[in-house]
């Protein structure tokens, strides 16, 4: 992992990112990343509470219109994500915290989609076990959200070579 | 001018003293900081999930929920809010100088005061004609526009609030009032 860093930061593009004084560079991929963070796990959290039986006069199946919102927010953060990646490669992937994130995301991503496809679409609730996993995606939603700004507090190395 | 330099004065003996109580000792511990940043974020997006998907119905999104019926998710962005509020606190209490003087800051709560304004004016104008509206129904232009606001200004204090550690006072003076 050490070496896959070491080579992402040794390109002019990696170097830009980091040592950019643009604010468009490296500052505003973080506030995308926050802007998307907001939409995809708050878009989520709305949906899941809504699963869970609050809010119970919204059509279920009216709810699909707010899955573009979490596409959008995924789209936004992949990208500022792959971003920030690029800017300070060793620092996330010898960070164990990095997989956790990136599990739960994947764990919320599938959620997502399960709910859409089976509870949310046909605004069918009695699927016994759709408010579990809706419950479970919360969870999974606050677990990317808590794991991805323990990045900055866990990190063994900021770049190859060099400790956090 | 003098009246200005004691304001000064006393407001920075406020901000230090803010710095010196049991709450600031408490933020500077190994992991307080990191525990309350990471409820600020996650309390950030109970308001944007919430209050962002309300005003997306008010400007013509998913128009077959009925607005009554969707603002019963608002509570969580109030509780989003409040836990915001209550960890934003704890910062400013033991790192004030970083955000009292910092032009990023000024912004955010800026942003916030015309959102605060906006929701006020959404409730004493608007709410009473629009919770009857059913699904398929188009809110009227004022409340889309109150929507946009809204959804602009909640976008604009996670910009100023993400931006903070860019214009930490010694870094970057541009404001005269900092």
């Amino acid at each position: 992992m050490m070496q896959i860093g070491q080579w992402i930061e040794s390109t002019a593009f990696s170097d830009w990112i980091k040592s950019s004084p643009s604010l468009l560079a490296f500052p505003f991929f973080l506030v995308l990343h926050a802007w998307g963070m907001g939409l995809l796990a708050g878009a989520n959290a709305a949906m899941d509470l809504r699963i869970l039986g609050f809010a119970p006069r919204v059509p279920l199946s009216a709810m699909v219109k707010f899955y573009p919102v979490m596409w959008i927010g995924f789209v936004i953060n992949a990208v500022s994500g792959i971003l920030l990646l690029i800017g300070y490669p060793t620092k996330a992937l010898t960070n164990p915290v990095f997989y956790l994130k990136l599990g739960c995301i994947a764990a919320g991503m599938l959620l997502m989609s399960w709910l859409r496809k089976n509870v949310v679409a046909p605004g069918n609730l009695s699927r016994s076990n759709g408010r579990l996993l809706a419950l479970f995606s919360l969870l999974v939603w606050a677990g990317a959200i808590v794991s991805g700004r323990l990045l900055a507090y866990t990190c063994k190395y900021l770049l190859a070579g060099s400790p956090c | 001018m003098l009246e200005a330099a004691t304001f000064d004065h006393s407001f920075r003996e406020f901000v230090r003293w803010l710095s010196t109580t049991t709450v600031a000792d408490y933020m500077h511990g190994r992991w307080e900081w990191p525990v309350a940043e990471s409820l600020h974020f996650i309390g950030l997006s109970m308001l944007i999930g919430t209050v962002g998907l309300f005003d997306l119905r008010l400007m013509g999104l998913g128009k077959k929920i009925p607005i009554a019926a969707l603002h019963r998710l608002i509570p969580f962005g109030i509780a989003g809010y409040c836990i915001n509020l209550l960890t934003g606190l704890c910062f400013l209490t033991a790192e004030g100088y970083q955000y009292m003087y910092n032009p990023s800051f000024h912004l955010k709560i800026l942003s916030m005061s015309i959102a605060g304004l906006n929701v006020m004016v959404f409730y004493t104008t608007m709410f009473k004609k629009i919770r009857t509206l059913g699904p398929g129904e188009d809110a009227p232009l004022a409340a889309r526009i109150i929507g946009g606001v809204s959804l602009t200004c909640w976008l604009c204090v996670i910009l100023f609030g993400r931006l903070l550690t860019f214009y930490r006072p010694d870094a970057f003076k541009w404001c005269e009032w900092c």
